[in-house]
């Protein structure tokens, strides 16, 4: 075959290109430095296959860098859809694709549901989120007193939670859970908004 | 007639005849005598042979199962003197050699032939149910370091097509083949015809091709090349890029491993 081959036109042995991430390389599966991954495939079940790639990457992604929100737009120059190695992106109508895909899934849900030009990404979903909040004021006996959402999402006590930084629809819905199961109250609206345990 | 008889030498007579039947008696009786000597030395030898082996399993069972240099030798081991140690596990008496080894060699190969079967069906969608052993190796391994597992995660390339060996009692449609310089486990019942063989050779040694390539490289016409790609893509083993000058097409069962 090596003779058949030996004076192909690139000269030599063509070979995947590694990974140009060097921040966070476990993020990036093999797929990620294969250029193919980039085009939609043809077929459906191996479309199928490459847009569950891309959702896992996307979450993975997104929880590594504590990307709350994804802006298409702004989303499709990072390293996230271009691998700026290969030269490859994916495609602004197959990234939406893989996004309704993953709104189905509870994965992300989408901003603006008409125009779908951005996505909130629950890498925990909000029922997890809740129990997390819950039980961080649960082991710092907070129950009974009242935090504004800024103080939760923003306050010096939150900078060590892994929703320190969660952005505000978000948060609500997450607290709305709590409400639910009846262990959080909400009161008051906009700036101050506040929150009760229990 | 009388006159006959009687000038026949004595010894030579039925006397004779009874004689002779007595020796050849004897010398059954000898012959019986060394056979059954020879199998006393045999089963002798077979039960020192097998306390050594019992002795040897005990000892180092533990390396067999945890040190894939040591597993390999041991198999190579059992094959130069003519035992496999797989082969007779399927039926329901248990393996002479599950008995020797406690049956830890054989659960070590059916565990992961398990494995090795998950991979396949899961990346079947991916690489259309061809996929280089190399990689269902990195994939095992991965898979290990993510459950931050110690104990069997050492695993050769070796162990694999010894555990897709062991699935092969069962029919299980698994076969390994050599596409190029690499060894595949193919998990689909399908055949790939000379045309596709040869592009996915390309694909190996190159990383991919396109229509041009193919058609410069193997003097193939437009029609030929078509054909191949398509079925190829139609079965989802390869990958196109479109984003190149050319249709690029990649094969995903040599991702991560294009350089071994």
């Amino acid at each position: 075959m090596s003779s058949i081959f030996g004076n192909n036109i690139l000269g030599n042995n063509a070979t995947l290109v590694g990974s140009s991430s060097s921040t966070a390389p476990s993020i990036f599966p093999p797929l990620y430095d294969f250029p193919p991954f980039f085009t939609r495939y043809p077929n459906a079940s191996t479309w199928t296959a490459q847009r569950a790639a891309w959702s896992s990457l996307i979450l993975a992604y997104c929880k590594a860098h504590k990307l709350w929100q994804l802006h298409l737009s702004d989303a499709l120059e990072t390293e996230l859809f271009h691998n700026a190695a290969l030269g490859r992106r994916l495609k602004h109508q197959d990234a939406v694709e893989v996004l309704e895909f993953m709104a189905k899934e509870g994965q992300v849900d989408w901003i603006d549901e008409s125009n779908k030009t951005g996505v909130n990404v629950w890498w925990k979903k909000p029922e997890e989120w809740g129990s997390v909040i819950f039980d961080w004021i649960d082991s710092t006996g907070q129950k009974g007193s009242v935090l504004t959402l800024y103080e939760i999402a923003h306050g010096d006590l939150t900078t060590a939670q892994e929703f320190h930084g969660m952005e505000e629809g978000m948060l609500k819905k997450a607290l709305g859970v709590l409400v639910k199961r009846g262990s959080a109250q909400i009161f008051g609206s906009g700036e101050e908004m506040g929150v009760k345990f229990f | 007639m009388e006159l006959g008889l009687r000038n026949v030498p004595s010894g030579a007579g039925l006397g004779a005849l009874t004689r002779n039947s007595k020796f050849s008696q004897q010398y059954a009786t000898h012959g019986e005598r060394l056979k059954q000597t020879h199998a006393e030395q045999l089963s002798t030898q077979l039960s020192v042979f097998q306390a050594a082996l019992l002795e040897f399993s005990r000892t180092h069972a533990k390396d067999i199962r945890s040190n894939p240099a040591f597993r390999a030798e041991f198999a190579r081991m059992c094959t130069a003197i003519g035992v496999d140690p797989l082969a007779s596990s399927s039926n329901k008496k248990g393996s002479f050699w599950a008995e020797m080894l406690g049956t830890s060699v054989n659960d070590f190969y059916f565990e992961l032939a398990v494995r090795v079967v998950e991979v396949c069906r899961r990346t079947r969608e991916e690489n259309g149910g061809l996929i280089a052993v190399a990689e269902v190796k990195d994939r095992i391994q991965k898979q290990d370091e993510k459950i931050g597992g110690t104990g069997t995660s050492d695993v050769s390339e070796d162990d694999i097509l010894r555990a897709v060996e062991s699935l092969k009692p069962l029919g299980s449609g698994f076969t390994v083949f050599e596409l190029g310089r690499r060894q595949m486990i193919r998990s689909v019942p399908k055949e790939l015809n000379t045309d596709q063989s040869t592009v996915m050779e390309a694909i190996q040694v190159l990383g991919f091709v396109t229509h041009s390539m193919l058609r410069a490289n193997l003097g193939w016409d437009r029609a030929r090349v078509q054909t191949v790609i398509d079925d190829l893509l139609s079965d989802s083993l390869v990958w196109v890029d479109a984003q190149a000058e050319e249709k690029e097409y990649w094969a995903p069962m040599f991702i991560g491993n294009a350089n071994k």
